[in-house]
């Protein structure tokens, strides 16, 4: 039996050289060894893989070491071939292809079908030492992100938009267009969140005042008071003047943009994060404030720049003319100003620590701890909102030494009605009706008495003198109580338009200012660290009631004392400044309210620490 | 190309350009240039281009946006919306567009003043000031909206840009290093060459082994050296290389077997050993090229989306004015 074996090499130009063997036997070895009938140099075969044997005329192959090899595409351990169809076998990198050759020989046709090693194969030099393959294409990701982007943060937002266009409120929950939004909207906005479209309402149109309207139907412009809402905003462009050259141009640039000028929202910025509302800049007001006279001839407010620098006297509302509809008027605060609340009380005398008010207080120190003087707080006590002061009551504050009483009963002393001049003078009138002085019970029958005649003759003179001078006209004490002299004319303006009981005197209401700057704001309790004459200075030194005690811009206790301008600027050297722009104190829309003020100037801050050293250093 | 006087013809006019103030002097002292080692390169950073003209000109334009942040009079905040905010965001668009214009730009070569090296130099410092630029048009105003995804993705492609630069700027030389040995230096066709010499020598090497060693030793020939991840590729680190593993293998083999001259194993073991020197030559050389093109992978997606971005960014601010 024979065995034709062919084994094919190729060469470099592809030609295949055949180099055909024969081998005699029934049997022939397959394997990688050199002895084997057919050698396959392949470290994929088994050194002595198989061995294929003719036996009665039939083929069979079969492994040596178990170890399997490929025919026709399987993976097989033995097999018989029949040789008139043939049979491909794979060993490792090699195929042998078996067939039926010249006169029913077997024939081994072998060749080499993959390389030796990877790197052996076609290489393309231009790639492989690339990242393709490795990464995601540039041009693909590219693609991606950008299409990504594009839907994301502007086909949802239009989408957003165009769904919800017109209707007068969009629902609450996440809208696409809210990715737009540069920041948060302040608190007062807070609500309309979710609702871009309520103030922008027209896409590449601005916002517009009517968006702003909508809900500020009456609070807009109550800075420009008594004038309608298009008029107000033409005297607010008005009053701001012409801008000069870079101000024209960037109006011109707005404009170009369609972003007409003298909008609510070019002062009133939003988005600008979650708090309060900012306070107005100081020169959203000085762009008006700061010389208007001249550009609105007609106003009547002074011009104003800066509290450091350019800041009107204060024009306080003092009562002119008081009683029970007491008339305010405003006027600078000058020291000559003075206050008509129909009062007489001496605040030097006290505030003094010498003198007979001083004298009361030492000999009352269960009443006024042991102190060597009054002090404000005697009298004057903060409201509940601690920014202003109650009206001083005479029944808390002065009755305990002014006292009313008219007589004392066994031990309850009855008084004279204060506040009420007609039940005054009635009483007084009922007080004398009764004619004489009650008669001493010593003066006779059989009480106990001193032995001889002296105590019942002293007693019997006493009574005789006060009999004697017993005021039996009851007008003589009524017109006495209200004359100078008397307990109300101390205190009170008398005038004589009162009723016939109390002989024609009347008392004018006194009236107590309770704000004296309506148009800014004051509260007594940021100040509360500095004592009370540290700003009203001539509380101390006055003692004509007339005159207004609150202090003025500048000068001795005045506020610029401690507060310079929202820049820092100052007349004269401050040593703990506080910047004070002017939103500090004045709000756009005033209302009895503090301004919008958000916070606390840092100023004040770095003197609190200053002070807090010094002490500590004491 | 002009040639300059006094220069070999085969020099080009930006050669020259390059060349003269360092050549000058070295020919007065008599230095002569002969071999092409030691050849003084025309080569010129574009970090270093014309003095430095485009650092000067993006310090002067962030210098200039600095100052103009700090005293312009400005009504109230410093956001994109004030006369301010709209110029630093004009300017910012206007360089993010021209930036990515050097993808268009660098396609088509023209020497001199507006070479592309001008045209690199001054997308490295202009692409740098955007940095204060449009961090300054922001008013530092940040949050989760779409005008902030704008700045951030702006600041990935940068700081992509950045590792760009840095690694434009010490990995060549690492990579010539590494090519290098005592032949001289390898080309890319060649270490492919070399590593598959090697697989022809092992695998004939490898013949007289037994059925499991010659496995072992098929599985290195097997293995794609150019196979493995990118993290693979980025750390140089590869586990599962093969080949180390069949020369431990053999080597563990050899060790309880009694020494006997022209062992197989041995020469296949040196085999072996040559090629993992190779492979990790080979390796090194991969990393940084991966470094070279990896930032590229993040920069240039990236830019894209950021075009994206700011498109909508500017459509969203006119959109809802």
């Amino acid at each position: 039996m024979t065995f034709l074996i062919r084994q094919i090499a190729l060469k470099a130009s592809g030609e295949e050289i055949v180099r055909p063997t024969t081998v005699d036997g029934d049997t022939i070895t397959i394997g990688r060894d050199a002895s084997c009938d057919i050698h396959l140099p392949d470290l994929a075969v088994d050194p002595r893989h198989a061995r294929a044997v003719m036996k009665d005329g039939e083929l069979f192959v079969e492994s040596i070491a178990d170890q399997p090899f490929g025919m026709n595409g399987r993976s097989v351990n033995r097999r018989a071939i029949d040789l008139s169809r043939g049979a491909e076998l794979t060993f490792g990198g090699h195929r042998i292809n078996v067939e039926r050759g010249d006169g029913g020989v077997p024939v081994f046709t072998v060749r080499r079908v993959e390389a030796i090693s990877d790197v052996s194969e076609e290489k393309d030099l231009g790639s492989v030492y690339t990242l393709k393959g490795l990464m995601p294409g540039k041009r693909m990701s590219a693609w991606g992100f950008a299409i990504l982007v594009l839907i994301a943060c502007l086909a949802w937002p239009i989408g957003a938009y165009m769904t919800h266009k017109g209707e007068k409120e969009r629902g609450s929950g996440y809208h696409g267009d809210e990715i737009w939004s540069s920041g948060d909207l302040t608190l007062a906005h807070a609500g309309l969140k979710d609702d871009c479209q309520a103030c922008h309402v027209d896409a590449f149109v601005a916002v517009r005042d009517n968006a702003c309207t909508t809900c500020h139907e009456d609070d807009a412009h109550a800075h420009i008071s008594g004038l309608a809402a298009n008029d107000a905003t033409a005297r607010l462009v008005a009053a701001r003047g012409e801008p000069g050259a870079f101000g024209q141009f960037q109006r011109a640039v707005a404009e170009g943009f369609n972003r007409p000028a003298g909008r609510c929202v070019e002062c009133h910025i939003e988005h600008t994060g979650a708090g309060a509302m900012e306070d107005t800049p100081q020169k959203f007001c000085t762009d008006c404030h700061d010389g208007m006279s001249k550009r609105l001839p007609d106003t009547k407010l002074p011009d104003a720049s800066d509290f450091g620098t350019g800041h009107p006297e204060f024009h306080p509302a003092l009562v002119v003319q008081p009683g029970d509809k007491p008339v305010f008027q405003r006027m600078t605060l000058t020291k000559t100003a003075r206050e008509d609340n129909g009062l007489k009380f001496t605040h030097a005398e006290h505030m003094s620590k010498t003198g007979g008010v001083a004298q009361m207080v030492r000999r009352r120190p269960g009443e006024y701890d042991g102190r060597d003087a009054m002090q404000c707080a005697d009298c004057h006590t903060l409201d509940s909102t601690k920014v202003r002061f109650e009206p001083v009551k005479m029944e808390d504050s002065c009755q305990s030494c002014h006292a009313l009483g008219l007589e004392m009963i066994d031990g309850t002393t009855r008084t004279l009605r204060h506040g009420e001049p007609e039940l005054v003078a009635a009483d007084l009138r009922a007080f004398y009706r009764s004619g004489n002085p009650p008669r001493p019970a010593s003066l006779s029958g059989m009480a106990r008495r001193s032995p001889g005649d002296g105590a019942s003759q002293r007693t019997a003179r006493d009574f005789a003198r006060a009999v004697q001078f017993y005021p039996t006209r009851a007008d003589g004490a009524v017109t006495r109580v209200f004359s100078k002299g008397g307990a109300c004319y101390d205190c009170h303006v008398i005038t004589r338009d009162g009723p016939a009981v109390t002989n024609g005197f009347d008392i004018v209401p006194a009236v107590q200012n309770n704000r004296y700057l309506a148009m800014g704001w004051f509260t007594h309790d940021a100040h509360t660290k500095y004592a009370c004459t540290e700003c009203h200075v001539d509380a101390t030194r006055s003692n004509d009631a007339s005159r207004v005690l609150i202090p003025g811009l500048g000068g001795e206790g005045g506020c610029r004392t401690c507060h310079v301008g929202g820049t820092g600027a100052s007349l004269t050297e401050v040593k703990h400044p506080v910047e004070s722009d002017c939103a500090m104190c004045h709000d756009y829309h005033a209302d009895d309210g503090p301004p919008w003020m958000s916070k606390a100037p840092k100023t004040i801050a770095k003197a609190d620490a200053n002070r807090r050293k010094q002490v500590s250093m004491r | 190309m002009a040639s300059l006087p006094g220069l070999e013809p085969t020099e080009t006019a930006a050669t020259a350009e390059d060349t003269t103030s360092t050549d000058t002097r070295k020919r007065k002292l008599g230095l002569r240039r002969c071999t092409r080692r030691n050849k003084v390169t025309s080569h010129d950073s574009f970090l270093s281009y014309a003095n430095g003209r485009w650092w000067k000109v993006a310090g002067v334009l962030c210098l200039v946006s600095l100052l103009a942040y700090i005293f312009a009079p400005l009504p109230a905040q410093h956001f994109g919306g004030t006369w301010l905010g709209y110029t630093l965001g004009t300017i910012s668009a206007g360089l993010i567009v021209w930036l990515t214009l050097l993808g268009v730009r660098k396609r088509a070569m023209t020497p001199g003043t507006w070479s592309l090296k001008a045209w690199t130099s001054a997308h490295v410092y202009l692409g740098l000031s955007l940095i204060v630029v449009a961090t300054l048009h922001t008013g530092f105003d940040l949050g989760w909206n779409v005008h902030t995804l704008a700045w951030a993705l702006m600041m990935i492609v940068i700081v992509s840009g950045m590792f760009g630069i840095w690694f434009y700027w010490t990995l060549p030389q690492a990579l010539s290093e590494n090519r290098y040995d005592e032949d001289g230096a390898v080309t890319e066709k060649q270490m492919i060459e070399q590593l598959r010499s090697l697989d022809r020598q092992i695998h004939d090497a490898a013949q007289p082994l037994t059925a499991e060693d010659a496995a072992v030793v098929e599985k290195s020939l097997e293995q794609d050296p150019f196979d493995g991840s990118i993290w693979n590729r980025v750390t140089a680190r590869y586990p599962n290389c093969a080949t180390r593993r069949a020369a431990a293998t053999l080597r563990e083999a050899r060790a309880f077997r009694p020494r006997v001259a022209d062992d197989p194993l041995d020469r296949v073991d040196a085999l072996l050993t040559r090629k993992e020197a190779m492979l990790a030559r080979l390796r090194r050389h991969l990393r940084l090229k991966s470094l070279l093109q990896l930032w590229l992978y993040v920069h240039v997606p990236v830019t894209f989306a950021l075009l994206a971005a700011l498109s909508a960014h500017i459509v969203s601010v006119f959109f809802y004015w």
